[in-house]
């Protein structure tokens, strides 16, 4: 399998690293952060990853918010998007799949086991 | 007719035939019973008889040649009644003579003129007795009829009968004039006694004496009760064939002469008789005579005979009167009887009504003290009964809600909130929800209310009590506690995250080894960032479930499947532990929120898994009870939970060792929160266990047939 490419879209950037160290360091895919949503979408646009990472509880702009964005643009439109939240209820994890987003990842995660969780949701075939 | 003629010739023609007339004529003169007088024209008497001489009172010589005038009344006119007696109109008439003794006597006269010329023939006759016969007589029926009416009239006023028979031998004493009256009633067995008595002070009274049954023998009675009177005017006359020994048991009671009237009574007074065969004898009316013998006239025979009549009459009024006593009295005790019950219930009612208004008043008192909606409502939804709040929050008056439809007095919106819980009370459930209710003021304001049924002995809803408590500072708290959860999940959640990933990608060894001690210094921060992350997990977990925060998504599910879900999840723990994991998976459906379950299932295989030793098995099971329920149970051969704590592990924070936590990585909370998903879905957990030998943890759900 082709190496991945992951945006994560956070506005703490400790949680931007523990993820990109953990994906990296456990699958090898390429990780790019954005530490908002504006940059977040952006980033989207031009880098066009495989997977985005989208925290929902974010400053000025939520992930809610950030992931209607990204529905609205042709260019982010088929870009699959997984929630990161604290959010962890079961209505509220409905509420999002409602949306139309891929899936739902609760915090607090290991970062290790993200490429697995990520490739379940999406289907991956991961190498071993 | 010859022989008179003849008579007549010779008369007048032969003077010695006329001579032996004289003669023949003279002492007819002298002895006729009548007075007989001859007048001249002005009424001097010329001459008069023995007769006359006698009813004048007068000799013959001092008599004759008085004017007939001086004997009369001046009413008396001689020339007058000559005039009359010549125009030949009367012929008799009455006078009163005035004796010169001064006695008066009645006369009738026959007036002839003429005789021979101007002598004037006049015979009178002395009718003074006879008159005075007919007046006492007279007098007498007069004085009788009114007696009588007088003792008729006393029975008719009297309706006690032993003050009419007194009145009746008073008022017969007295008119008879007789010695004795007595009332002698004839007794059931024979025997009889005087129950009245009227005797004058010289005699022997009979009043109550008894007199036995040969006094007055059966056959007597027989003859009496047929309407015999017996007048005996002497008792000692042969002719009244009196035996001796009863003319000697009268003679005790010096009785000389007797009248005897039965007094029937008439056995069918009181219907049409048709016949007197009815008749009974009740008694006699008796008069007696004592001084001695007396003949007794029809007239008294009659008064008595009217009397026992009306005595008759009196009795049967009596009956009647007995008999309306014993009704009335009979009536009246029944009437007292109903009377007294009356006021008892009266009584009973008011003290009943003056209590309940008491305890209605300090019903009022109490509830509208209350600073929460209080209320009653009818099975049509219409208000019964409701405290102040409604008057202080809703601003409506008592009369604008008593009385009312629940969606009047709330308005349409707020009823169809209520409208689904309203109609689960009135099925008989007890129901509990919160509501947003506007209140006069434009505030809103949460209500917690609860309905309770009012259900009557047949089981059927009368209606229901209604309770609602203002919760808006109970919500604005959990609003807080809410927010502090919120900022807990992601403040405390995201450093969380970046720690334990942090750590774990330093544990890998990949960014440098540390030496042995920092390796197991780092270990130590693993654990333990571990064990911080199940604990937030379970807190928020719990806190959610406990307000009631999270909503159950209910659907049907089949068992089979989560039960391989959540063995799935637990397969590589048990297999860290070498702990052998089976389910034996059932297709049952049943209504349920799978995650939550799933959750429950994990948390009791955990469990298990974590007190099993290695090499022991843990299965799950399903089996469905009695069709509305499936009970699983989580089987593990480990230490067992002893007795005692069988029902407090499932509180929070409750290990059966404190040091468990720690050692086994639990948080002290997972049945806490398997308890409060499980009771959510209406069912029940419990643990069964047998020391050394292992524990069960079941559980059971409805079914679907039950919620279908």
């Amino acid at each position: 399998m082709a190496t991945k490419r992951v945006l994560i879209i956070d506005d703490e950037e400790t949680i931007q690293t523990v993820v990109q160290f953990g994906i990296r360091m456990t699958a090898g895919w390429d990780v790019f952060t954005a530490n908002s949503a504006p940059k977040g979408i952006q980033t989207a646009q031009i880098e066009q990853p495989d997977v985005i990472l989208l925290d929902v509880m974010m400053p000025d702009m939520d992930g809610i918010a950030t992931f209607k964005a990204l529905q609205s643009h042709p260019e982010t439109k088929h870009i699959p998007v997984i929630f990161l939240t604290a959010k962890a209820q079961t209505s509220e994890k409905r509420q999002f799949n409602d949306l139309g987003v891929s899936g739902v990842i609760t915090k607090p995660f290991n970062s290790l086991d993200l490429p697995d969780q990520i490739a379940k949701i999406l289907h991956w075939q991961l190498q071993s | 007719m010859s022989k008179r003629s003849s008579l007549r010739k010779s008369g007048t023609k032969n003077p010695k035939q006329r001579l032996e007339k004289q003669q023949l004529l003279q002492p007819i003169f002298e002895k006729a019973y009548d007075a007989i007088a001859v007048t001249d024209d002005q009424g001097i008497l010329i001459e008069v008889n023995a007769a006359a001489c006698q009813l004048f009172g007068l000799s013959h010589t001092a008599l004759v040649g008085r004017i007939l005038a001086d004997f009369t009344d001046t009413k008396f006119d001689f020339a007058q009644i000559c005039l009359r007696v010549k125009a030949g109109s009367e012929q008799t008439g009455k006078l009163e003579l005035l004796r010169p003794d001064g006695a008066q006597r009645q006369v009738e006269y026959t007036l002839t003129l003429n005789v021979v010329p101007q002598r004037h023939l006049m015979i009178l006759r002395d009718i003074t007795d006879r008159k005075k016969a007919v007046e006492d007589e007279l007098w007498c029926q007069r004085q009788w009829v009114e007696l009588f009416s007088e003792v008729t009239l006393k029975i008719r006023q009297s309706l006690q009968l032993k003050e009419i028979l007194r009145a009746t031998v008073t008022e017969v004493q007295r008119i008879l004039q007789a010695d004795r009256v007595l009332i002698y009633q004839v007794l059931a067995d024979g025997t009889g006694k005087a129950i009245s008595e009227a005797v004058l002070p010289d005699y022997p009274a009979i009043l109550d004496l008894e007199f036995p049954e040969e006094v007055f023998p059966q056959e007597y009675q027989q003859l009496y009760a047929e309407g015999r009177v017996r007048a005996i005017a002497d008792v000692h006359h042969p002719d009244n064939g009196l035996a001796e020994c009863l003319i000697e048991f009268i003679d005790q009671f010096d009785i000389k002469s007797k009248l005897i009237v039965p007094i029937l009574q008439n056995l069918n007074s009181h219907q049409q008789s048709e016949s007197k065969s009815q008749n009974q004898l009740w008694g006699l009316l008796i008069a007696h005579h004592c001084d001695r013998p007396r003949q007794w006239v029809d007239f008294e025979l009659e008064l008595m005979q009217q009397l026992a009549d009306q005595i008759s009459i009196a009795l049967a009024q009596a009956q009647l009167l007995e008999n309306l006593e014993e009704i009335v009295e009979v009536r009246t005790a029944e009437l007292q009887d109903v009377n007294r019950n009356l006021h008892q219930e009266i009584n009973d009612r008011m003290q009943a009504e003056s209590a309940l208004r008491r305890s209605e008043e300090q019903l009022r008192l109490i509830t509208n003290a209350l600073p929460v909606f209080i209320a009653y409502v009818d099975d049509q939804q219409y208000y019964r009964f409701n405290n102040q709040a409604y008057e202080d929050w809703l601003g409506k008056s008592l009369a604008d809600i008593h009385g009312c439809h629940i969606r009047q007095v709330w308005g349409e919106d707020c009823y169809q909130r209520m409208q689904i819980h309203v109609e689960a009370a009135l099925l008989g459930d007890v129901v509990t929800y919160e509501n947003e209710i506007v209140l006069c003021d434009g505030n809103s304001r949460s209500f917690n209310t609860t309905y309770i049924p009012h259900i009557d002995e047949q089981q059927v809803v009368k209606g229901f009590f209604s309770l609602a408590s203002d919760i808006s500072d109970r919500k604005a708290i959990e609003r807080t506690k809410d927010e502090f959860i919120s900022v807990v999940s992601h403040e405390l959640r995201t450093p969380l995250t970046s720690l334990h990933s942090a750590l774990k990608i330093l544990v890998t060894g990949r960014l440098g080894t540390l030496s042995t001690d920092g390796q197991q210094m780092l270990e130590i921060a693993d654990e333990n960032t571990e064990r911080l992350v199940r604990l937030v997990n379970n807190v928020l977990d719990l806190q959610r479930i406990e307000l009631g925060k999270f909503t159950m998504e209910k659907q049907a599910c089949k068992a089979a499947d989560f039960m391989i879900q959540a063995t799935e999840a637990m397969q590589p723990m048990a297999q860290q532990h070498g702990v052998i994991l089976v389910t034996q998976p059932v297709d049952i459906q049943i209504w349920v929120d799978s995650d939550y379950i799933v959750q429950a299932l994990t948390n009791l295989l955990s469990n298990a898994i974590k007190f099993s030793l290695s090499g022991g098995t843990v299965s799950l099971t399903a089996q469905c009870q009695q069709k509305s329920q499936v009970l699983f149970c989580v089987h593990d051969q480990g230490q067992g939970i002893p007795q005692s704590k069988l029902e407090t592990i499932f509180e929070r924070f409750q290990q059966v060792d404190s040091s468990d936590s720690r050692k086994k990585g639990g948080t002290g909370l997972g049945l806490a929160i398997c308890r409060k998903i499980i009771e959510q879905h209406e069912g029940k957990i419990w643990a069964e266990s047998i020391l050394g030998k292992g524990s069960s943890f079941c559980f059971t759900l409805p079914t679907l047939l039950r919620n279908s």
